[in-house]
């Protein structure tokens, strides 16, 4: 653990393997990644590549077969359930397709979720969730249930729920693959302002357009990473 | 942990009110358990409050000493007997005695006629004392007199529901019933004093003690009962040890032997009576106890479902950071406090379902629930929704977030 240096992530020869039957699926092989703070990293892949499985390990809700990961200095590998969650809740905001918000909760309920297991009073839970909610430009919707949202709008309550923690990575799984083009349009335009605010950003997608908006784009195809370019750098 | 609690109870209060009708459902076994533990419980001790009252007005310091026969020797035909020497040793011997009285109850026929109406009652043979010792005052005419008892008077002192049966007039004073085929005259009609545990004290007929033994005959063998009251400094220990001596002693007991005779003090009889009640209790409140259990799998099985249907939001509590323990609280309390609910309702709904039983019938004496029965009404419905919340709860706080996550 005699980690000092300036990468926020740094994964060491991450293998993840799953018996299927009599088959073994190496959906994760030997992938060695460093990420540093500040920066906005595309992985991109096919489905069946092993992007959400590398998101879950990095998202610190799976475990690796084998392979060290280093979060913000801490060894992960080595802590419990419970202080994993601790990790996910101070180190990561997560950012789904489907964008997960709890559907009997409001907008401000949503974002103040993840507060409640930060031991946060209520009041001060409250205010935290609207300065979140108005950064992402929802701050006349913070009472309403997810669904009297549109999408986009839902995708930003779940952004403002990944922010409000103020995590060292934002992690978003395909964030606009629910959305039509304009809205995804605009939830991309609000990861560039993150991002130009200093947040630490890693997307995972399919799409070419969403991966090039970032500084750099990793290419996985089954379970490894087969290119690792700068963004806008021609694809051959 | 405090605030873990906290948390918890406010989004579980969230998720109940969310589901209002489904939660009144889940709860319901939990409501008819309660409320009808305490329905019985509020009429059973409803009884013996007023079971109590009624036995402090026959005077707490009245004993009455009855013949006693183990079963085993009445088999072989024996039979003990208090007689009428007894009496007169007591009476002579004993101290600590203000009052004292034999009864000799009817031995033959109890029946009683007036005009065309007849009736069953309880005929017994007693002495003016028995006003004094029995707490029993004439509503109009006079008591039973010592002189009645010297001259084998045939007169009657009846109680109300004698009067009432009979169809006797208001003031049956003079008139004349009979008795085992003996005309007497009723001289006194006794204040009405309602009854205890079904036992009608207004059933009685009073008739003079040595009048009671002549028309029993010259059956020289007969078995009274000798009820006494106490003087103001008289120990109640003392005088049973000092009677139990006396009597011991004119039985000719050796002192291997069981005593032949009873001491009972109106306590020991209420005693024994609050004993039948707490047993009447307990059975009652076992039986119904098994319908909270019932109510406690219901809420389980809700709350699996429930577990169930949250998985994906178990898996995005868990993905921005709660622990097991956050779950684990949120569904444990959940369960709890929606069979606290229960119980509460249950409470309010049993207190009405007991007091409408007991003021729809005549007689029964007002509900009234004591403070150990909601504190165990309550506690035990929270017991229930731990006991049977920990299954669902633990279920959801082991979910896998990932599995979780992507549960549809």
């Amino acid at each position: 653990m005699n980690i000092a240096d300036d990468n926020l992530i740094r994964l060491h020869d991450i293998s993840k393997h799953y018996e299927m039957g009599s088959t073994l699926v190496r959906a994760l092989d030997d992938i060695s990644v460093e990420i540093q703070r500040g920066d906005w990293v595309s992985f991109i892949g096919s489905s069946g590549s092993g992007k959400s499985t590398f998101l879950n390990i990095l998202g610190c809700l799976d475990r690796p077969t084998q392979g060290e990961y280093f979060l913000n200095g801490v060894y992960v590998e080595e802590l419990g359930p419970n202080r994993l969650a601790e990790i996910r809740n101070r180190e990561i905001g997560f950012i789904f397709q489907s964008f997960n918000l709890l559907p009997r909760a409001t907008a401000l309920g949503n974002v103040m979720q993840p507060l409640v297991y930060r031991r946060i009073g209520y009041r001060q839970r409250r205010e935290m969730a609207r300065q979140a909610l108005d950064r992402v430009g929802l701050g006349d919707r913070v009472d309403h249930l997810p669904n009297q949202l549109s999408g986009g709008q839902r995708q930003r309550v779940a952004i403002a729920r990944a922010l409000v923690t103020e995590p060292s990575i934002l992690l978003a799984d395909e964030p606009t693959g629910n959305l039509d083009s304009q809205t995804s349009a605009d939830i991309m335009q609000l990861f560039d302002q993150l991002h130009r605010e200093g947040q630490t950003l890693i997307l995972v997608t399919h799409e070419e357009d969403v991966a090039g908006l970032g500084d750099r784009v990793i290419e996985l195809l089954d379970g490894k990473i087969i290119r690792d370019r700068r963004a806008g750098e021609p694809l051959h | 942990m405090f605030y873990v609690i906290l948390e918890s109870t406010r989004s579980a209060l969230i998720s109940i009110l969310a589901h209002g009708l489904r939660s009144f459902l889940t709860t319901l076994g939990i409501v008819i358990g309660v409320a009808s533990v305490i329905a019985v419980i509020s009429l059973t001790q409803g009884m013996s409050a007023f079971i109590g009252e009624s036995f402090s007005s026959l005077g707490s310091n009245s004993l009455t000493i009855q013949s006693y026969t183990p079963i085993s020797e009445a088999m072989r035909g024996v039979r003990a007997r208090l007689t009428p020497e007894d009496l007169e040793l007591i009476e002579r011997r004993a101290g600590g005695v203000a009052s004292i009285t034999p009864i000799l109850y009817a031995s033959r026929s109890s029946q009683v006629r007036y005009a065309a109406q007849t009736t069953f009652s309880q005929i017994m043979g007693t002495t003016y004392a028995y006003r004094d010792v029995a707490q029993a005052w004439v509503q109009s005419g006079r008591f039973i007199a010592e002189s009645d008892n010297l001259t084998r008077r045939r007169v009657t002192v009846i109680g109300e529901k004698v009067r009432d049966d009979l169809g006797l007039p208001e003031n049956p004073v003079n008139e004349y019933v009979e008795l085992g085929g003996e005309w007497f005259k009723i001289i006194g009609l006794l204040e009405a004093k309602g009854d205890v545990m079904g036992f009608d004290q207004d059933d009685i007929v009073l008739v003079p003690y040595s009048t009671m033994r002549s028309l029993a005959g010259n059956q020289s063998q007969i078995d009274i009962q000798i009820q006494l009251s106490l003087s103001e400094q008289a120990e109640v220990d003392d005088v049973t040890r000092q009677l139990t001596a006396l009597l011991r002693n004119a039985h000719d007991l050796e002192p291997d032997e069981d005593d032949d005779f009873r001491i009972n003090t109106a306590e020991q009889l209420m005693e024994t009576f609050d004993t039948i009640i707490s047993m009447v209790t307990l059975v009652i409140g076992g039986i119904v106890s098994i319908s909270l259990l019932v109510g406690g799998i219901g809420i389980m099985n809700i709350m699996l479902v429930s577990v169930t249907e949250r998985t994906r939001e178990i898996g995005i509590c868990k993905a921005i950071g709660a622990k097991r323990l956050h779950i684990l609280a949120q569904f444990l309390i959940e369960a709890m406090l929606l069979s606290l609910l229960g119980g509460l309702i249950g409470l309010a709904l049993g207190y009405g379902l007991g007091t409408a039983i007991s003021s729809s019938i005549d007689s029964f004496p007002p509900a009234s629930i004591p403070l150990w029965a909601i504190a165990l009404a309550l506690g035990f419905s929270g017991f229930v929704g731990v006991l049977f919340g920990i299954l669902p709860a633990a279920k959801a706080a082991n979910l896998d977030p990932i599995d979780a996550l992507r549960y549809e």
